[in-house]
């Protein structure tokens, strides 16, 4: 018996001594061959666990009293686990009904095969919670009516999944988007705050391994989160502003208009409001917003002729220099030659005897086009560069263009453009520039750099920026004489820009268009910019209306919304009027 | 009696790894709440203040009668103490020293014998060290 079955147990032993053979071979197999040992160990841990990104939430943006602008919400990837489907039809007919999907591509998506390549379907993305509590309460009915039912038509709405996530949201919609910038489908921002800081608001994604062993389980790591930031921009005075903007294009009947309003003893911005705007949370309207070459932020990337605005400038250099001084007569002619060119006044008249005052007050081009060359071309332009003209004022916001000031060696300079310069024509310039530039006059010949952003909340700690002084262009005595000059031209002009009981300075502007074939256009660019209170300035406005049509002129449609934007103003940064500051500092 | 021993070594192995695998995966799941906590979180303040935001502050405070405030109707008070607003302060300054919670310690995660490992690395080999 034994024997007849001793190949049996021969067999067996062979099996017994053959098997832990093969294991060892295979075990030194892998241990000797690294690439071998690497890839199964790889394997093993597909098998272990799995790789989950980790997406920090977008910091926030804040206003500068700490109110939202932008934020983050929860909202649904909608999408079919294609094993788990039952009735394709259910799928597409309830998510065109809720969600108002394509049924065709719904049906076509759910009646997918599942294989080794493709298990998850993504149909939509960026559901509303209300939307998925819909979807919710579908699914729960259906199951209650129908989940004990077997057979291939039984309604059901199985493999169907929403996953959360955050998504951007901006509280105040189009209300300072020009700033605020926008966030794509993708999360990466773009324009304004959104654009320049893209990067510290987006953190740093991680990927780490979660295993399913719970004896395993780790801390998960520290991701950097998203930074959030704080604005120097009030939401009150930014949406007053667009509101007073919006009003001043329709009733001019402007192409566009910009608005910024800043403290020139801080460079802080307090708004900035231009034309056109987007609801931030629409943003694919973008396209159909800004058609052509329209920037998404006309008050940092587009520069244009700025006119009479830039008059301070050029009496700031002569004063400084010690050119001329208020008192310096001037005798108008109604006409000076300067380059090969003749310069006229805006009325082409000749407004005889003039002092300063009078050169500012009737913004007379000929008068300033002599005291630039006065001045001469080396200082003028020497003063030109120290105000920032034609250079980046580095502003905190993303597409900030520099604009163009010609200086001698240029080869399209020409001695023409230093008449035509003093008066703002033939110099491209942001309003962002000019209202930096003559911020310098309002604080008394210091520059303060403009900027957006107030502070950066990063890892739990505030950090404050500080203010930044970006130059001296003048002495504080030029500012002072030349705020005098300009807050008593308003004065004597009896200024639509004036507020009763509080003293401004201010000029106005009106530029004509150049074409390609010179100033043919009868369009013009009115500005006004315009500060106060004299004693301690607080704010510091610049307006500019493209192309209006009600009237060409600065004075008529500009400087009425510098008064109607100074009376908003000094309610919402709780400004009294002089007299009574005056008399309450006194107690 | 070895067997004994044995068995007890083994069952009181089995409970400690029972225990850490039930804690483990409690973690797991509170890791997962904490995810979604701070979704809901996000996602409450995004709420907030799109209930506070100008437009719907302004349509409330107009829908109880109130309106915007012009110059002339302005009356100013001096009153001695008081702040005007000032910017928002929302986190600690960068300043400040802030002592930060210690990370968790190892005994929350290692294993019986990644402890045993320890303290023979901690305690038994330092002393084998030394020399007379």
């Amino acid at each position: 018996m034994i024997r007849e079955n001793a190949w049996r147990f021969k067999l067996v032993g062979a099996l017994f001594f053959v098997l832990p053979v093969l294991i060892l071979f295979q075990v030194v197999r892998v241990r000797v061959d690294p690439v071998k040992a690497g890839e199964i160990l790889e394997k093993g841990k597909e098998y272990s666990g799995q790789y989950k990104t980790i997406t920090p939430p977008r910091g926030r943006i804040y206003d500068r009293f700490g109110f939202l602008l932008a934020s983050n919400v929860e909202v649904y990837e909608v999408g079919i686990e294609l094993q788990d489907v039952k009735n394709p039809k259910t799928i597409a007919q309830t998510l065109s009904m809720v969600l108002g999907l394509d049924y065709t591509q719904v049906l076509g998506a759910a009646s997918r095969e599942a294989s080794e390549n493709l298990v998850y379907v993504v149909l939509t993305d960026n559901v509303s919670q209300e939307k998925i509590m819909q979807l919710e309460t579908i699914v729960k009915n259906m199951e209650a009516t129908y989940g004990s039912s077997r057979g291939k038509d039984v309604p059901s709405l199985r493999g169907l999944v929403y996953r959360p996530h955050l998504m951007r949201t901006f509280t105040e919609k189009s209300t300072g988007s020009n700033i605020v910038g926008m966030v794509n489908f993708e999360g990466k921002g773009f324009y304004g705050v959104e654009g320049k800081y893209n990067e510290l608001l987006a953190g740093e994604k991680a990927t780490i391994f979660v295993s399913f062993d719970p004896n395993r389980v780790q801390e998960l790591p520290k991701i950097a989160e998203g930074a959030s930031l704080i604005l120097t921009i009030d939401r009150e005075i930014q949406r007053a502003m667009e509101e007073i903007l919006d009003d001043a294009i329709v009733s001019s009947g402007s192409e566009s208009g910009t608005m910024i309003v800043m403290d020139p003893q801080t460079g802080e911005v307090l708004a900035m409001a231009t034309t056109p705007r987007l609801d931030l949370n629409e943003y694919w309207n973008y396209q159909k917003i800004f058609t052509k070459d329209t920037p998404f932020n006309k008050a940092i990337s587009q520069a244009y002729e700025p006119g009479s605005v830039f008059k301070p400038l050029t009496m700031a250099a002569a004063l400084d220099t010690g050119t001329v001084t208020p008192d310096t007569k001037f005798i108008d002619t109604g006409v000076f030659e300067i380059g090969g060119i003749y310069i006229y006044n805006w009325n082409q008249g000749a407004w005889g005897p003039q002092d300063m005052q009078g050169c500012l007050q009737h913004s007379l081009n000929v008068c300033l086009a002599w005291v630039a060359s006065q001045v001469g071309a080396k200082d003028f332009y020497q003063y030109m560069r120290a105000f920032g003209i034609g250079q980046l004022t580095g502003i905190d916001l993303a597409g900030e263009t520099p604009g163009r000031l010609k200086i001698p060696g240029d080869e399209d300079w020409y001695d023409a453009d230093l008449g035509t310069n003093a008066f703002g024509q033939g110099v491209a310039a942001t309003p962002i520039q000019m209202a930096t530039s003559i911020s310098a006059i309002a604080n008394g010949g210091t520059m303060m750099a403009p900027h957006i952003v107030r502070s950066i909340i990063n890892e739990g700690y505030q950090h404050d920026i500080e203010n930044r002084v970006v130059g001296m262009p003048i002495k504080a005595e030029t500012a002072k004489t030349l705020t005098n000059l300009l807050s008593r031209s308003l004065e004597l002009e009896s200024s639509d820009a004036l507020i009763e009981g509080y003293r401004v300075a201010g000029k106005t502007g009106t530029a004509e268009i150049p074409t390609p074939f010179g100033y043919t256009s009868n369009a013009t660019n009115a500005s006004f910019v315009g500060w106060g209170p004299l004693d301690s300035p607080q704010f510091l406005v610049y307006i500019w209306l493209e192309k209006p049509e009600s009237s060409p002129w600065g004075s008529v449609v500009a400087a009425p919304v510098f008064r109607q934007a100074v009376e908003k103003l000094v309610v919402l940064m709780n400004i009294p009027p002089d007299a009574i500051r005056e008399s309450l500092f006194g107690q | 009696m070895i067997l004994v021993v044995i068995a007890l070594v083994a069952v009181f192995y089995l409970h400690i790894s029972a225990e850490a695998a039930k804690i483990g995966r409690e973690i797991q799941k509170m890791q997962g709440t904490i995810e979604v906590r701070e979704r809901e979180i996000e996602d409450l303040q995004s709420k907030l203040a799109m209930l506070m935001s100008s437009a719907e502050m302004r349509r409330r405070a107009e829908a109880m009668g109130f309106q915007a405030s012009i110059p002339d109707e302005t009356m100013y008070i001096l009153i001695s103490g008081y702040d005007e607003r000032q910017p928002a302060v929302l986190a600690p300054s960068s300043s400040r020293q802030v002592v930060r919670a210690p990370v968790t310690p190892p005994e929350y995660s290692e294993s019986l014998l990644d402890w045993l490992d320890r303290s023979f690395a901690k305690y038994i080999l330092p002393k084998l060290e030394v020399k007379p």
